[in-house]
Formats: structure tokens, sequence, C-alpha cells
């Protein structure tokens, strides 16, 4: 049951760290926290003496935790992208030739 | 993100029994939030932008219509969208003269124009993909058939509180060179968040479209503002794939 609950944390730390690099925002809680609660349960298994691996699931998945709530405080903007606006001033202006052919 | 961008326009579908524009101004900026349900949880993809602004030829003054779905600057390193739909109307009919559209996905691009012709029969479309020839085709259409782009602020332009629940109109828009049946339901008044506008009175309504994009009955729904302006402040969407929703972050210029 102890193995069982510590794979379980383990899977759901590499996931959750995933998607702590990916910009899957709150998403990432749900891994983390099923890592938190089996890493848990693991540390609750566990022999006094035979601890430490629990414990750093615990720690990592802490870690990722903290991760992903400091990044959902930065807020999504969109990058300024001068290409995309020279391509919108370049279109808008080969539109102005097409209205002209129409009327 | 086409998709999603698809059923936005195709959410914003009207009636040809619209009256005239009084709802759309030039000036007009709206600023909405997209994002996709994964897992249960709405994660934010993009930002929406919808515009109107006048343009003046040689002959007449039209109104510019534009809507750019752009990826929020985290999402760009792995999946990258600039997205424009555009489309130059009668300021007053809201009857549009030219369609344009410029997908740029990943590593997917396509370009697509439409001139509608004078006699409102006829389209002359251009397209090219990433990669492929640029091919031209005419084609016909309907009379009060719209594009994507003007039917979305048409719907703008209907006195919906003139409606019951339960109320239905069906529409004809032109996508992908093909001309599609809309249907539009009343479905009573709800109150929503508006972004900067606060909490605003709006009426709902679901749509339907004989595609296989649009999934379930009454689940992809728009809610306008009830009032003159009828801002679209909220968008639900279900297609194949999930579902999804838009939320209006900020408008100005109304």
């Amino acid at each position: 049951m102890r193995k069982v609950l510590i794979v379980l944390a383990f899977l759901f730390a590499i996931i959750g760290i995933a998607f702590a690099i990916l910009p899957m925002g709150t998403l990432g809680f749900l891994p983390v926290g099923l890592s938190l609660l089996f890493g848990a349960l693991a540390f609750v298994k566990s022999d006094a003496n035979d601890k430490t691996v629990p414990k750093w699931l615990l720690i990592v998945a802490a870690v990722t935790l903290v991760v992903i709530i400091g990044r959902s405080f930065v807020p999504d903007e969109v990058a300024q992208d001068a290409q995309f606006e020279q391509k919108k001033i370049e279109s808008k202006q080969e539109d102005l030739k097409d209205l002209e052919g129409i009327e | 993100m086409r998709k999603l961008f698809f059923i936005f326009t195709v959410l914003l579908t009207i009636s040809s029994f619209a009256q005239d524009n009084k709802a759309v101004k030039s000036g007009e900026k709206f600023v909405y939030a997209a994002s996709y349900n994964m897992s249960g949880l709405m994660t934010q993809l993009a930002q929406v932008t919808m515009q109107t602004e006048t343009v003046k030829t040689s002959k007449t003054s039209l109104l510019h219509l534009s809507c750019e779905a752009t990826t929020f600057s985290k999402w760009d390193a792995f999946f990258k969208i600039r997205d424009i739909y555009e489309s130059y109307v009668n300021p007053v009919t809201l009857k549009p003269s030219l369609y344009k559209r410029d997908i740029f996905e990943g590593k997917y691009t396509k370009k697509e124009k439409y001139i509608f012709k004078s006699d409102g029969q006829n389209i002359e479309s251009t397209v090219s993909k990433k990669n492929g020839p640029e091919t031209k085709k005419a084609f016909q259409i309907s009379g009060g058939t719209q594009d994507v782009v003007s039917i979305l602020y048409k719907l703008r332009t209907i006195d919906f509180s003139t409606f019951k629940p339960g109320q239905i109109k069906t529409f004809v828009v032109v996508f992908d060179e093909k001309e599609m049946t809309v249907s539009a339901k009343y479905m009573g008044k709800e109150t929503v968040a508006a972004g900067n506008l606060g909490k605003k009175s709006c009426y709902k309504i679901s749509i339907g479209a004989k595609t296989k994009v649009l999934k379930g009955t009454d689940k992809n729904i728009i809610w306008l503002t009830a009032d003159n302006t009828k801002v679209p402040a909220l968008i639900r969407f279900s297609i194949p794939v999930g579902t999804g929703q838009m939320t209006l972050t900020n408008a100005t210029g109304i």
C-alpha cells in the first residue's frame, strides 16, 4: 500500500511540475494536490525510520504548489508584436485598393 | 483556436430581418479573454479584440469591423496564434463589401478574401494556405447572406425586447466558401458580469447551426447586454473537443 501511494505521489508530482512549467494556470493545482495527498498518506503509512522518500515527495509537491500559486498572480498579457502590427497596416492598404475597385 | 473563433462568430449570428444599424458605432473596442475548459478548470488561452473604425474611400464611407485572436504571451512559445477576421460594411445596413480572414496558428496559415459583388448575389473569393497555391473562385449567395464578422455585429441591431422566450429565427452565413443556415433562439434575460461595465442584464441567445462544429442543444450561448448597445458580454460554446467561454474584460467607445 505504501509503495502504491509513493508511486502515485511521484507520478502526480511529475505531472504537477510539467503543468507548472507549461502555462496551464490553475490546472496545475489538480496534480499537485493529489501528489500532496498521496505523499501525506505515504508519509503516515511509513515507519518512523523510513519516511525519507515521502518526505521529499511532499517537499517537491509543496515547492511546485508555491510556483503555481506565484504564477497565478502574473496577469495574462498579449506580447507586443511589431511584425503583426506591420502586417495589419499593409493589409489595410491593400484593402483600400480592393474597395476602390469594388465601388 | 480556429474552431473556437468560428464558434465565437457563429454564436453572434443574425436575422435577415434585422433593423438598420443603431447599435454599432465607429470607435468601439471590446476585449475578451478566451478560456478553454481543461478537466473542469477554465484556462485562459487568448485575447480576442473586436474593433470598429470608419474607413473612407474616394466614393463612400465604410465601417471596418475587425476581430483579432492573439494568444497570451505565456502561450506564444508553445502555440502562437495571430488570427484576424475583418469585414468592410455599409455603416447603416452592415451589408459587407469585403471580408478577409488571415489565420496564423502555430505552423498553420490560411488567407481568405471575399469580394461581395454590388448585386449582392455573388462573391469572388481568393484563398491560399501555407505551401499551397492561391485559388480563386466565384460563387452565388442568397441576398441576405452575411460574412461571419459582419453578422456578428448585425446581431446587435436586432430588437430582442420584442422577442418571446423560445422564439427562433434562422439566418444564412457564408464561411469557407459555403452558405450555412444558423438559428438563434431567444431564451430570456439573465444578469452576467460584463468586464468594466459591471453586472448587466443581458439577452440570452442560444445558437444552433447545421454543422458538426457545434455540439449539444442550447449549449452554445451568447449574452448581449439588454440595452441599446447590445454588447456581447459572455459567450459559452460546446464543440466536439470540449467547452469554453469568452468573457468581456473591457469595452470602450460604446
